[in-house]
C-alpha cells in the first residue's frame, strides 16, 4: 500500500509537465475510460439504464470482481473513486420508506402555486409539494427539487459531525469537530413559533474543533418565500460578537473543504437561478439505509467502505445555471423518487465540462435506530431512542470529492432527532444566542 | 529566571497532564460535565528599526500557555444531575486563565533596568457563571462585552479597557482587552410591532474600572513616551531666549485616577438590538469613565531655580450614545454594509500652554469635550479568479470619522510630547531636554482600513491576510502582511510583518501611523513569527 502511495504521489508532482500526455492517453487507451468524466459520459450513463437480465440480486456483498454488474448502477463519473482492489458493498433488497403517518394531511398546505421558473409560491410545508411527478411535466425537474426542499426529516435534529479532509493516498489535512442544531418552522397551516409564519428553518452550527475555529457559531435563516435570500450570522470568538454574513454567494468553497454552498444535499441553491431538465427516473446503488456510520476506503479512502447499498429509483435532473460567472456549467442530481433525499450529485467545470465536484450521501432510516444504532459522535453520547417512532431518514454523512484538485472531505454526521418547543426554538435560535459564544 | 521555572512547570505540568493521557484532538472532555481546550504559544518579534528590514532587534520572546474551561453543571433544569431548578434551564461555569513567559528578558541586558515587568503574567483572565431561564440570561463574572460594528478602533466597543503596551495589532483584541468584573442580563423579546429578533442587554460594572494600559518608558522598544529622543527625559524648561531663562524642571504626578468602592462610581449601560426590514440595528447607552486619563495642571511656576509643576491625572465620567446598523444588499452590490455612529461626552483633552482665558476657562490646561463618530464599513466575498480559483476573498473596508464637536483650535492632545534637545540662541546645550506637545488635534480625524484574506491549498491551510490603514490628515499609513499556516490539527504557525510608514506630513495624527508609530528609531516594523500548539 506504501509503495502505491508513494508512486501515487510521485505522479501528481509532474502533472502540471504530463497533463497534454496523459490526455491523449486516456482518449487512446480502452483501459482509462473510467476516468473519463466528463459530462457526456454521464449522460451517456444515464441513458444506459439496466436491462433486466442486468439485475442486482439482494443478501450478497459484491466486489471488483463484480465490476461489469456494478457499473450499471454507480454513475460513470463516480467509477475512478468507487471501484478499488477490496471493494465490499452489501447489497439488501429494496425496502419500502414510510413517510411520518400525517405527511401530507390535514396540516400541509395544499394552498399555493407556482410561477414561470418554477419557484414556489406561497408553500408553507407538512408535505411534499408535489406528490407526483409527472415525466412529461416541463417543471418536473423543479418539482423534484422542491419536493427535496421540502422534504420529511430535512431539519429538527441536533447533529454533531466530524469531518476529514484528505489528499491522494489518503494523507489526512485536517479534521473538524462541529455541531448542528435545525429546526423546522413552516409545518403547512402552522408554524412552529405562532408570529413566525415567514421562516421555514432555522439552524445553528458551532465548532468545537481545531481550537483555531473553536466556538465559531453561525446562525441562518432560510424562509418560505424562497425568493427572500436567507439571513445569516457569525460569531467569531476572537472578534466576541456577531457579523451579519452575505447569503446571496454559494459558489466559494467553505473553510477547505470541497464543496460550496450549492452543494449541499445535491442542490442548496435557489431555483429561479437555474435552468431545468427532467432526464426520467434511472436505477442507482445509494447507502440510503447503512447500518451505522461507514468506514472510508479507496485507495484515498474517500468513499464508504464495507456498507451497506440499495438498488433505488431515482429522479434524474439536471441543472444549469443561467449565470456564465457560475464555475458549473451543469450539475445532474439523483433524487430518491420515494424519500426525496439526495443520493447523488455530480457538477460540471464551465471550463471543459469535466466533473469538479461530487457528493453522495449516507443515509439512516430512524425506525431502525432501536434496532441497530448508528455510531455516537466521539465527544458526546446521545439517547438514539429519541428518534424512533419519527418514520423519517437521518443524515449520516457524505463523501464530497473535488475531481480536479483532486481531494475529498469526508463527513460523518450523528444525527439524533430532536423536537423543539416553541419557547426553546425562539429563545435557542435567536439572534440574542449570537452576542456570546463558549468565550 | 529562578523564580519563574517552578510557575512554568506548574503550568507546562498541568498542561501536560489534559493533553498525554488523552487521545482527544478537539476539546477535552472529562467526564459528561466538563471541557478543557487551550494552547501554547511562542511568538517571536524581530523590530527592524529605521529602514524596513535593517538593524533588527529582538523585542520579544512571548510565550503564552493559556487553558479554557468550561464545567455544565445545570442542564435541561437539572443541576448537579441533582437537583430540579424549575424555570433556570442551564447555568455554565467558565474560565480562562493565561500564564506568560517573556523569555527575551533573559537575552536581553538593555532590559534588566525594567525590573522584569513585562517579563511574566499569571492570569485568571476571564471567569464566569452563565444562567439561561428564557427568555432572560445572565452572565456575572469577570467578562469581556464588546458592542459596535467597527473593527479595531474604538467607537462604542469600550466597555473594556486596552493593553496597549506593545500589542497593536500583533494580537486579537480579544487578548489584549481587560476583562472587568460585571454583570450582563439579556430578557430576549423576539417579535414586537415591525421589529423582529429584539433584546434588550444591560450590563453593570459596580466596582471594576481600569484605565488602558501603556507603558511610556524607555528602553521598551516599543514605548510611546512621544516623538522626537526616545532615550531621554524633559528634565527643563525654557522660559525665554537666554541661558539663563533655563530652568530645572521638576514634575510631580498626583495620580486620581483610581475609583473607590462607591455607588457613585458605578458604570452601566443598555443595549436594545433588532431587526427592522431586513436592517439589523441597535441603540445603546454607556455611562462609565474615560479609560484614557486627562491632565489637570494644578500648579507650574518657578522655585528657586526649578520650574515645579504639579498635574493631576483624572478619568472623568463619559456617557456613549451609540446607533449601529447593518444591512446585507444580496442583489447589486452582493455585500454586507455596517454602520456605527456615537456621541461621547466627557473626553479629555489638554489646552496649549498659554491659551486663553476664553477657551482654558480654568487654567489647568485641561477640559472634556464632546466627541463624534460616524463608520461605515463594507464587506464583501469577492471572487478574483486569478488569484484564486477555488475561494473568495473576504474584503472588508471601513471609512472611521471622528470629530471635536466643540472643538477649540487650542485643544492638544494628551498623549504624545516631542522630547527634544533644548537649544539657546541655536546652540544645543547639553544634558538639558525639554519637550513640547506639538500634538494640536484636528477638527475632523479619519483613517481609511482595508483588509483582505482568503485560503489556499487543497485543503485551505495557507491563510494570507493582508490590511491596510492610511490616515488622509497626517498622511500616515500601515500595512500588515500575514500568512498563517494549519500545519496539523494541533500546529499552527504564522508569519507576520508589519510596516508603517509617511507620505510627506509631519503631523502626528490621532493614531500615530506616521509619527510615533514610523519614525526613524521608534519605527514599529516588526517581522513576527508565532508557533502555537492548539488543543
Amino acid at each position: 500500500m506504501n509503495t502505491f502511495f508513494k508512486k501515487s504521489n510521485a505522479s501528481s508532482t509532474c502533472l502540471i509537465h504530463t497533463a497534454p500526455l496523459i490526455a491523449l492517453m486516456a482518449l487512446s487507451n480502452p483501459a482509462q475510460a473510467s476516468k473519463d468524466q466528463s459530462y457526456q459520459s454521464l449522460r451517456n450513463w444515464i441513458d444506459n439504464a439496466p436491462v433486466a437480465s442486468e439485475e442486482v440480486a439482494p443478501n450478497q456483498h459484491l466486489g471488483i470482481k463484480d465490476r461489469a454488474l456494478l457499473e450499471k448502477y454507480i454513475p460513470h463519473t463516480a467509477w475512478e473513486y468507487y471501484f478499488f482492489d477490496d471493494m465490499d458493498m452489501e447489497i439488501t433488497p429494496t425496502r419500502h420508506y414510510p413517510a411520518p403517518d400525517d405527511w401530507g394531511g390535514e396540516k400541509a398546505d395544499k394552498d399555493f402555486s407556482v410561477d414561470e421558473t418554477g419557484t414556489l409560491i406561497g408553500f408553507t410545508g407538512g408535505g411534499y409539494p408535489f406528490p407526483e411527478i409527472a415525466p412529461d411535466d416541463p417543471q418536473a425537474g423543479q418539482k423534484v427539487i422542491q419536493n427535496m426542499l421540502w422534504r420529511p426529516g430535512a431539519n429538527d435534529y441536533d447533529m454533531p459531525m466530524v469531518t476529514w479532509l484528505r489528499s491522494e493516498g489518503g494523507k489526512l489535512d485536517r479534521i473538524m469537530e462541529y455541531t448542528s442544531v435545525n429546526v423546522t418552522y413552516a409545518h403547512g397551516h402552522h408554524s412552529l413559533v405562532p408570529g413566525y409564519e415567514e421562516v421555514k428553518s432555522k439552524q445553528v452550527m458551532e465548532f468545537r474543533s481545531p481550537r483555531d475555529m473553536a466556538g465559531a457559531k453561525d446562525m441562518s435563516i432560510r424562509y418560505v418565500d424562497h425568493y427572500k435570500e436567507n439571513s445569516g450570522w457569525l460569531y467569531m470568538p476572537a472578534e466576541r460578537k456577531p457579523r451579519k454574513t452575505l447569503a446571496s454567494e454559494r459558489t466559494g468553497e467553505l473553510m477547505g473543504m470541497d464543496m460550496i454552498r450549492e452543494d449541499s444535499n445535491g442542490f442548496g441553491g435557489k431555483v429561479f437561478e437555474n435552468n431545468w431538465e427532467y432526464l426520467g427516473k434511472r436505477k442507482v446503488l445509494a447507502t440510503i439505509n447503512v447500518k451505522t456510520n461507514p468506514e472510508f476506503g479507496g485507495p484515498h479512502l474517500w468513499v464508504p467502505h464495507k456498507t451497506r447499498w440499495e438498488v433505488r429509483d431515482a429522479h434524474v435532473v439536471l441543472v444549469k445555471p443561467k449565470s456564465e460567472n457560475h464555475p458549473y456549467s451543469a450539475r445532474i442530481v439523483f433524487v430518491d423518487a420515494e424519500t426525496y433525499w439526495t443520493h447523488w450529485m455530480f457538477a460540471f467545470d464551465r471550463k471543459d465540462d469535466q466533473m469538479l465536484r461530487m457528493n453522495q450521501h449516507f443515509l439512516k432510516y430512524s425506525e431502525d435506530y432501536d434496532v441497530e444504532p448508528p455510531e455516537q459522535a466521539p465527544y458526546v453520547k446521545q439517547d438514539f431512542n429519541k428518534s424512533v417512532g419519527h418514520q423519517v431518514f437521518l443524515h449520516l454523512g457524505e463523501s464530497d470529492i473535488n475531481a480536479k484538485k483532486p481531494h475529498a472531505t469526508m463527513t460523518h454526521c450523528y444525527t439524533n432527532k430532536r423536537e423543539f418547543t416553541a419557547a426553546r426554538a425562539k429563545q435557542f435560535f435567536s439572534l440574542r444566542n449570537m452576542v456570546s459564544g463558549r468565550r | 529566571m529562578a523564580a519563574f521555572r517552578p510557575k512554568l512547570a506548574a503550568v507546562s505540568a498541568l498542561l501536560m497532564s489534559v493533553l498525554v493521557p488523552l487521545p482527544s484532538w478537539g476539546i477535552i472532555n472529562i467526564g459528561d460535565d466538563i471541557e478543557l481546550e487551550g494552547f501554547v504559544k511562542t511568538m517571536n518579534i524581530l523590530k527592524t528599526g529605521a529602514r524596513p528590514f535593517n538593524d533588527g532587534e529582538l523585542t520579544h520572546q512571548r510565550n503564552t500557555a493559556q487553558l479554557e474551561g468550561k464545567y455544565y453543571f445545570l442542564r435541561d433544569g437539572t443541576a448537579f444531575n441533582r437537583f430540579s431548578t424549575g424555570p433556570l434551564e442551564e447555568a455554565t461555569f467558565t474560565f480562562l486563565g493565561r500564564a506568560v513567559y517573556d523569555s527575551v528578558f533573559d537575552l536581553r541586558d538593555s532590559y534588566d533596568v525594567l525590573d522584569g515587568i513585562g517579563k511574566e503574567e499569571y492570569k485568571v483572565r476571564e471567569a464566569f457563571i452563565d444562567f439561561v431561564m428564557p427568555p432572560f440570561s445572565l452572565r456575572l463574572g469577570r467578562q469581556q462585552v464588546v458592542w459596535g460594528e467597527t473593527d479595531n478602533f474604538r467607537a462604542l466597543d469600550v466597555i473594556n479597557p486596552l493593553d496597549r503596551t506593545w500589542h497593536g495589532t500583533r494580537e486579537s483584541w480579544e487578548d489584549i482587552r481587560i476583562p472587568l468584573w460585571m454583570a450582563r442580563g439579556i430578557w430576549d423579546i423576539g417579535k414586537i410591532g415591525a421589529f423582529d429578533e429584539t433584546f434588550l442587554e444591560v450590563i453593570v460594572i459596580p466596582d471594576d474600572f481600569k484605565t488602558n494600559k501603556a507603558y511610556t518608558d524607555y528602553p521598551r522598544p516599543w514605548a510611546i513616551l512621544g516623538i522626537g529622543l526616545q532615550d531621554q527625559r524633559a528634565n527643563s524648561v525654557l522660559l525665554g531666549d537666554s541661558l539663563d531663562d533655563l530652568y530645572d524642571l521638576s514634575v510631580n504626578v498626583i495620580d486620581n485616577t483610581e475609583k473607590d468602592t462607591d455607588i457613585r462610581n458605578v458604570q452601566g449601560g443598555f443595549r436594545f438590538k433588532g431587526i427592522w426590514k431586513d436592517v439589523e440595528f441597535s441603540v445603546n447607552y454607556f455611562h462609565g469613565f474615560s479609560q484614557t486619563p486627562g491632565v489637570k495642571v494644578r500648579s507650574a511656576g518657578l522655585i528657586g531655580d526649578t520650574f515645579e509643576t504639579v498635574v493631576e491625572t483624572v478619568t472623568p465620567r463619559i456617557n456613549v450614545f451609540g446607533l449601529t446598523a447593518n444591512y446585507s444588499e444580496e442583489k447589486y452590490t452582493q455585500s454586507v454594509i455596517r454602520l456605527e455612529t456615537t456621541v461621547t461626552s466627557g473626553v479629555p483633552v489638554s489646552f496649549a500652554p498659554g491659551a486663553p482665558h476664553s477657551a482654558d476657562v480654568d487654567g489647568d490646561q485641561y477640559d472634556t469635550a464632546h466627541q463624534s463618530v460616524v463608520m461605515i464599513g463594507i464587506d464583501r466575498p469577492t471572487w478574483i479568479p486569478a488569484l484564486n480559483s477555488l475561494r473568495t476573498f473576504f474584503l472588508s473596508g471601513q471609512i472611521f470619522w471622528r470629530r471635536w464637536l466643540d472643538y477649540s483650535s487650542y485643544y492638544r492632545g494628551t498623549s504624545f510630547y516631542e522630547v527634544k534637545p533644548a537649544k539657546v540662541g541655536g546652540t544645543v546645550v547639553p544634558d538639558r531636554y525639554i519637550s513640547v506637545n506639538n500634538d494640536k488635534l484636528d477638527q475632523d480625524e479619519f483613517v481609511l482600513t482595508f483588509a483582505a484574506s482568503t485560503s489556499y491549498g487543497a485543503a485551505g491551510l495557507w491563510k494570507p491576510l493582508f490590511v491596510f490603514a492610511y490616515d488622509p490628515r497626517s498622511r500616515g499609513g500601515y500595512n500588515k502582511i500575514q500568512m498563517e499556516y494549519l500545519h496539523s490539527k494541533h500546529l499552527v504557525f504564522r508569519l507576520e510583518q508589519h510596516l508603517y510608514w509617511q507620505a510627506g506630513n509631519e503631523d502626528v495624527g490621532p493614531w500615530g501611523l506616521g509619527s510615533w508609530l514610523a519614525q526613524p528609531g521608534i519605527r514599529r516594523n516588526e517581522t513576527v513569527f508565532t508557533a502555537t500548539f492548539q488543543f
